[in-house]
């Protein structure tokens, strides 16, 4: 009853006890945490293209290339418990080889630009130098968010910055039929999905839960990709 | 050991209460399957391609039902290649189609090309059978044991040895 082996194993018990009930906690408090996200989307340019996969390939395919607009304030989802917040810009349409049965429900849904966004106090993970480390260290002091954390995200982080950021983006091959020409009701959407240091992984909200608001704003207007542009401009983009 | 011996129905109640911690890891282990629909309900991860938000020897809790709506882009899954035993853990990017046919494809976080290479020949995408389950939650490093033991093998010899020093010295 008193030995050592019985009293490590009580110790040990203990400790995994109260670690996994912190955890419990911390994981917990994620609700408690207001998340009021919004964001606007907005379509600038579209065209499409044929070309090829890869050099030696022989079939032909059809490039959808998206030029939009973003700005975002996301600095809410930031909390404790989060340890970094994967951004990312969907582009979905229907199918319109099914029908009716495929109508009004979008499809087809293609990621077409994401970014991730770490918190600072997952700097130690980062594969830095000890000078660099320093530097990213340094930089983020005192700061929930550091603005020059990733290439993309400074926008993303100051509410009161309304930087339009213009990207071009390719949805591509793996389109069964391999057509993009002239679809219809496509739409861009935002989506975030929130990296917890523990507990559980959220994503965009369907609904309202609590202090976790839905996306203020986040989708574009729906639109219809044009036809394919001519063969001298397409061969200029596929090379 | 020797008082064991010289007591065999504390031996055998010994046995038993051995039997039973196993049995019961067993069960919970299954029933958690059960729960999630998922023939591996927690993995640990091995690799670095989701990095920084998943390390090797993070433990992750799956979920494979679709209660509300289909696996949608964005998610987290665990899929297997035919072929290989291996389950990897990367993010859906794109899903063309609806239900059981849908055509997936994958992609890790901190890799520069999607998964196309990493799928058997001749396929280029995976569909919602090859997947054993989305990532709920997360808890850092938990897992790491399980790394270390298959990877330095001799470390179960100690552990063995270890457990069996403590039968043999405890007295109760």
């Amino acid at each position: 009853m008193h030995s050592t082996i019985v009293r490590g194993q009580n110790v040990f018990g203990f400790f995994t006890t109260v670690c996994f009930v912190v955890a419990a906690l911390i994981a917990a408090s994620d609700l408690l945490a207001p998340r009021t996200p919004k964001a606007t989307v907005a379509v600038k340019d579209l065209q499409v293209v044929r070309g090829r996969p890869h050099y030696y390939s022989t079939k032909k395919e059809e490039y959808a290339i998206i030029r939009f607009s973003l700005s975002a304030d996301l600095s809410s989802l930031f909390s404790w418990n989060t340890k970094q917040v994967f951004v990312y810009v969907s582009a979905s349409w229907p199918n319109s080889t099914l029908g009716d049965a495929g109508k009004g429900e979008m499809v087809n849904e293609a990621v077409i630009w994401d970014t991730i966004i770490t918190n600072p106090s997952a700097d130690h993970l980062q594969n830095l130098g000890p000078a660099a480390m320093k530097k990213l260290v340094r930089s983020a002091k005192g700061k929930k968010i550091d603005p020059s954390r990733s290439v993309y995200p400074s926008y993303l982080q100051h509410p009161s910055a309304e930087l339009d950021f213009l990207l071009t983006s390719k949805v591509s091959d793996h389109v069964p039929d391999r057509k993009l020409a002239e679809t219809d009701n496509m739409v861009l959407k935002l989506h975030y999905n929130v990296q917890p240091w523990v507990g559980v992984l959220t994503w965009t909200p369907q609904i309202e839960f609590g202090s976790w608001k839905k996306v203020k704003g986040g989708i574009s207007k729906a639109f219809k990709l044009p036809a394919i542009k001519a063969k001298k401009a397409a061969e200029k983009k596929s090379a | 050991m020797l008082s064991a011996l010289q007591n065999p129905r504390q031996a055998a109640a010994q046995l038993l209460n051995f039997g039973l911690i196993l049995s019961t890891a067993f069960m919970m282990w299954k029933g958690l399957s059960v729960i999630s629909d998922s023939p591996s309900p927690i993995v640990v991860v091995l690799s670095g391609s989701m990095e920084p938000a998943f390390q090797r020897g993070d433990l992750l809790f799956l979920w494979n039902r679709n209660l509300l709506e289909e696996t949608k882009v964005g998610e987290i899954v665990v899929y297997n290649v035919k072929g290989k035993d291996i389950p990897i853990v990367h993010r859906l990017v794109r899903k063309f189609g609806l239900g059981e046919e849908a055509k997936l494809l994958t992609k890790g976080d901190n890799n520069l090309a999607d998964d196309t290479e990493l799928y058997a020949r001749g396929q280029d995408y995976i569909e919602r059978k090859d997947i054993i389950g989305s990532v709920v939650a997360y808890i850092p490093f938990v897992g790491y044991v399980t790394i270390l033991l298959s990877e330095h093998p001799w470390l179960k010899t100690v552990m063995l040895g270890l457990m069996g020093l403590v039968v043999v010295v405890q007295r109760e």
